[in-house]
């Protein structure tokens, strides 16, 4: 359950400028202590950028960002200590086996030599990759190199687990397993922000959404909430989706995106 | 007080060290062939044409310039192949998104180099000691001169990789800098050789300081003021070393 008295992650009025795009057009977001939180949005609507910027790979233009009452550009060794990240792009070193790879991760955040190997083994067989400890990251498959670099992310046990679209080009089955694993972590009191592009997976575990479109949050609330909001015609068949809320709210509609598809061809 | 995350920095440079030791062939070797083909040159056949340079046979004269050549670039290609494979592999996020200072990204980097670049100054002087009737004026001098090299050309080498966008920018920085300062840094020659005109141009060339310094500590003899020398070889391994840590500080081609 959430702890609206304690904020994870508190950001203000924040932007970002790149050269020539507005990435970020004033964000307002509060997440508090314990939250699963989703943040949805089509390419290029300023996830990744948002995100960098609560891990300092971004400097945000203007605006604050505290990560439990830590600005994260002023007390930054402490903000990031609280975080585990799990990229969209991977960002592995070349030669480093998956074995390795998690416990320098674990040397990285100041864990001891012996609880760095323990909590590498634990977690290679908690996502089911005990088998290729010895293996070079970059010869895995897409869907292992994922739960590579999301084992990465929870090895220093996390307060706060950022996951940058965890569950691309990862099959049904493993999807799910995910799924089972996020919540259980959720339950324990991990605070998890998740961005992802399937819709049915932020319904299914998220506590609260927000759908950000052309770098500004454009709606935020309950899945539940949400729905009720936005679909009127909901009855005991058709009850309505979040994926159908995300589509209005983003000015999209699957015909759109039929006629896209059919100017193509 | 803060706790400094001192086993975050010692990972960092273990990092640097599983790098170097998956290549200790290639390090450690080279400049043992490299020294014994210049003795075997310069030392037996044509050595003996060339005059001698203030007293002492052709090949001694350049054996610590022979060292500090092999310890400039190999501290230099250390840290710069390092640091920009990280960026190519985006591992240099990864860390930049940990709990660890500049100073101590940088610190490991230059840590790397300067280990690999004591490897092989070593190795030079160790067998010139072996082949040549090679004395040392100052053992501690000479140690402090190398690390002091290897800072400098450690921190430029991080410089360098922060400003490449591909491997060929790396490699026109090597050839097109770093080369021809140091085949014109006086490894080979003393400067009183030279006509005046490239005898000031040389006053201009921080290598030629460098090899300056590092030739009177191992064989107490130079073509400058000892103060001098010294003064350059300070300043430039701390500038050099503090505008790595600075341009990290700012994110500088890594920090969007
Ligand atoms: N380093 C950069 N330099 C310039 N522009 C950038 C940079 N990174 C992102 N952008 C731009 O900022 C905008 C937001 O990008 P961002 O990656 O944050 O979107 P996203 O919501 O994560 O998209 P996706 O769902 O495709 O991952 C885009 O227009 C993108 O082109
Ligand atoms: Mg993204």
């Amino acid at each position: 359950m959430p702890d609206t008295s304690r904020t994870a992650i508190s950001i203000q009025a924040l932007k970002k400028k790149y050269k020539q795009v507005e990435a970020l057009r004033g964000v307002d977001l509060q997440i508090p202590t314990g939250e699963f939180f989703g943040l949805l949005g089509p390419n290029g609507a300023g996830k990744t950028t948002l995100i960098k910027s609560i891990v300092g790979l971004v400097r945000a233009t203007s605006g604050t960002l505290r990560v439990f009452d830590y600005d994260v550009q002023r007390d930054y060794l402490k903000a990031k200590a609280m975080i585990g990240l799990s990229p969209q792009e991977p960002n592995i070193d070349r030669y480093f086996t998956v074995r390795r790879t998690l416990e320098f991760q674990g040397g990285y955040y100041g864990l001891s030599r012996k609880e760095r190997r323990r909590r590498a083994t634990e977690l290679m067989e908690q996502f089911g990759i005990a088998d290729k400890e010895n293996d070079e990251y970059w010869k895995l498959s897409g869907g292992l190199q994922k739960r590579v670099l999301i084992a990465r992310a929870l090895l220093t046990s996390p307060k706060i687990l950022i996951l940058d679209e965890p569950t691309a080009g990862v099959d049904v089955e493993q999807r799910h397993e995910l799924w089972h694993h996020l919540k259980n972590l959720n339950k324990d009191g991990t605070t998890i922000l998740l961005t992802t592009h399937y819709i049915d997976e932020a319904e299914e575990l998220c506590n609260r959404v927000a759908i950000m479109n052309r770098g500004q949050i454009v709606e935020m609330g309950e899945p539940k909430t949400l729905i009720r909001k936005y679909c009127q015609e909901q009855t005991k068949v058709y009850p309505g989706s979040l994926e159908e809320v995300f589509l209005k709210v983003t000015g999209k509609s699957i015909h759109e995106d039929q006629s896209l598809k059919n100017g193509k061809d | 007080m803060e706790k400094i995350n001192f086993r975050g920095f010692l990972t960092l440079v273990e990092r640097e060290y599983y790098r170097f030791f998956r290549l200790a062939v290639q390090t450690i070797f080279p400049p043992i062939i490299t020294t014994l083909l210049f003795i075997l040159i310069f030392g037996y056949s044509l050595g003996e044409k060339i005059q001698t340079i203030n007293n002492l046979p052709y090949i001694l004269y350049i054996l610590p310039g022979l060292a500090a050549m092999g310890v400039i670039s190999n501290s230099f290609s250390n840290s710069s192949t390092s640091l920009f494979m990280a960026r190519m592999d985006r591992s240099i996020e990864n860390i930049l998104a940990a709990p660890l200072s500049h100073l101590q990204i940088v610190g490991s980097f230059v840590i790397g180099g300067v280990t690999r670049g004591l490897v092989v100054g070593l190795t030079t002087l160790i067998v010139a000691k072996v082949m040549t009737p090679l004395t040392f004026s100052s053992l501690l001098g000479t140690l402090l001169s190398l690390v002091l090299i290897s800072v400098t050309f450690s921190s430029l080498g991080i410089i360098a990789a922060l400003w490449s966008e591909d491997w060929d920018h790396l490699a026109t920085f090597t050839n097109f800098v770093i080369t021809p300062f140091l085949y014109l840094g006086g490894v080979f020659y003393s400067i009183t050789m030279l006509p005046p005109f490239w005898q000031k141009v040389s006053y201009f060339n921080p290598i030629w300081y460098l090899v300056d310094d590092f030739r009177r500590q191992v064989l107490g003899i130079g073509d400058l003021p000892a103060w001098q020398s010294q003064l350059v070889l300070w300043a430039l391994a701390l500038s050099t070393f503090l505008m790595a840590v600075r341009l990290f500080q700012k994110g500088w081609k890594l920090i969007h």
